[in-house]
């Protein structure tokens, strides 16, 4: 389904085959600035002008890595290496028709949060500082720092997990209301915040903070 | 069963109308009844492309509850087989349909009895006009080569697509998906139905599923209109693949239609370009077309009440 141009190998961003011969990446790049060039009526409004430079950089960067002999080489180690590409199909070129490529393959996981849901949820029981917080009727967000604290979870962990930009988390932190969405997308952000600790009840702690922060002028 | 072949267009004169009408004679010609529906209310002018300068009744009879049956609205043309709802006189625009009418006439129309039924969906992305186009997986979009008209099919693709997710959803689900999407991809991302699909495959993996299964269904076709001699033939090709790679959604380019004066020379006569005209390339391409159309239909209805 969608894909992302740049999670592309090089193969796949030049629409070619691993066992292609050297003279038909030439072709395929010429096939493909055709399709992407700023001129290219293909394309035409397809793309944002920056998304439109990365993808030609790529397309740059593919075309000169797969043309060159020796860089080729070093580009098919690495996919071998990483499972993506096996040395049958490189070697003898187009023996099976099936696909090489897992086009769904999940990107690399990179260390997300190693404490589990059961951990934290133990962890926030047996700590009497957060219990005394989430006994509060107003939570705000030096509150839920605290409690962030006290788990030593750093705010790049939750970010990482969560999704949610870094300022934003931030800003629910410092309410910075100015620096934060709209609350549409602010829920969201702040359920997030809280699922990711293990809060809860969530919807519950979620209303006292959200409360704190219209009392200080958050508006919808 | 019906089969249902909605023709959209981002813009306007790219030959919807045109397409619409010309294709329908084929389909008629070949025996099978054929139904045309103006649904490009307050431009509508299919009437007078197949000869019923003055159409007694409209679609907006039935919408108006004059008549009780979509079939009442329906008019012979002096076609054989070939039947029209007109969209003529009306005095109600697509874009402001109200909601129960607009699942009320999708109703009628998918329950009527022709073999093939083609709707002329006039310009624009409205979310009538989309609902419409998403009422079959048989879709046709239809653009010239130009950028105006490019840049239109685009956006229209692009809408047609977030729509059909959209369908999917509650207003508060919905929002909360934006939001998280604007939060991972960036704030150009709200209205980039591949970034939406992403976060739905994410948060709401059966619908995800659901979706993606629909999406594979969907046989929509790309036409390209009034290709001049200089034009790039390989052009729409190219399009589909682009629309494949990055939305990852099917659009089949089903063929070029070469522009032809006589086009114009046929509708100032009122008469049928394929019958005036059978041997121009023109005439050549819209047959090949409607023979591809015709053999490529999915065997099965679909219909999505948003
Ligand atoms: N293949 C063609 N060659 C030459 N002229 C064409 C061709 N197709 C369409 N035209 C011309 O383009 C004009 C617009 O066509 P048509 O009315 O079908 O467009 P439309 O997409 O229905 O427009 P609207 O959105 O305004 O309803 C016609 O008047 C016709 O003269
Ligand atoms: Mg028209």
């Amino acid at each position: 389904m969608e894909m992302n141009f740049t999670k592309l190998n090089y193969y796949e961003m030049l629409d070619v085959k691993p066992d292609v011969a050297f003279f038909e990446i030439r072709h395929a790049y010429n096939a493909a600035l055709q399709m992407y060039q700023a001129d290219s009526l293909v394309s035409y409004s397809f793309f944002s002008q920056s998304e439109r430079k990365e993808i030609l950089t790529l397309l740059e960067k593919a075309y000169l890595t797969l043309n060159n002999e020796k860089e080729r080489q070093d580009y098919d180690n690495d996919l071998i290496r990483l499972g993506i590409l096996t040395e049958a199909a490189k070697k003898s070129p187009s023996k099976m028709p099936v696909s090489i490529f897992d086009i769904n393959r999940d990107q690399c996981k990179t260390g997300g949060l190693k404490n589990t849901d059961a951990e934290f949820r133990a962890r926030i029981a047996a700590n009497e500082r957060i219990e005394k917080i989430l006994a509060k009727q107003e939570i705000r967000g030096g509150d839920l720092k605290v409690i962030r604290n006290e788990l030593a979870v750093p705010l790049e962990k939750i970010a990482q997990k969560t999704k949610v930009r870094i300022d934003y988390l931030r800003s629910i932190e410092e309410e910075n209301i100015e620096a934060l969405p709209a609350l549409v997308f602010l829920k969201g952000f702040i359920k997030s915040y809280l699922k990711c600790l293990c809060i809860e009840p969530l919807d519950e702690i979620y209303s006292r903070y959200i409360n704190c922060l219209a009392g200080l002028g958050k508006k919808s | 069963m019906a089969h249902i072949w909605p023709i959209g267009g981002g813009k306007g004169g790219s030959g919807k109308s045109f397409l619409t009408s010309a294709l329908g004679r084929l389909m008629a010609g070949s025996g099978k009844r054929t139904l045309l529906i103006d649904l490009d209310l307050g431009a509508a002018n299919l009437h007078t492309l197949v000869d019923i300068p003055y159409p007694a009744k409209s679609l907006s009879d039935f919408v108006k509850k004059k008549f009780p049956l979509l079939e009442n609205v329906v008019l012979e043309t002096p076609v054989p087989n070939l039947f029209l709802i007109s969209g003529a006189n009306d005095t109600l625009d697509i874009a402001n349909l109200p909601y129960e009418q607009k699942i009320k006439t999708l109703r009628a129309i998918a329950k009527l009895g022709y073999e093939c039924i083609l709707l002329d969906l006039g310009a624009g992305s409205s979310f009538n006009t989309m609902d419409f186009f998403l009422i079959s997986q048989n879709g046709i979009f239809i653009a010239t080569p130009e950028p105006t008209s490019i840049e239109n099919i685009h956006r229209l693709i692009r809408s047609i697509y977030f729509r059909r997710i959209r369908q999917c959803f509650t207003v508060m689900e919905f929002k909360e998906l934006e939001g998280e999407v604007v939060n991972v991809f960036g704030d150009g991302s709200f209205n980039k139905p591949e970034c939406m699909m992403q976060m739905v495959k994410k948060n709401h993996p059966e619908i995800g599923l659901k979706l993606a299964g629909d999406f594979t269904g969907y046989r929509f076709k790309l036409i390209l209109n009034q290709l001049r001699k200089q034009d790039d033939a390989a052009l729409g090709g190219q399009i589909c693949r682009l629309i494949e790679k990055h939305l990852g959604l099917k659009v089949e380019f089903a063929g070029n239609i070469a522009f032809d004066d006589h086009v114009h020379d046929a509708i100032c006569q009122r008469v049928s370009f394929l019958d005036r005209y059978p041997y121009t390339r023109t005439a050549c391409d819209v047959r090949e077309l409607s023979n591809h159309i015709i053999s490529s239909a999915g065997d099965q209805l679909q219909i999505n009440y948003s």
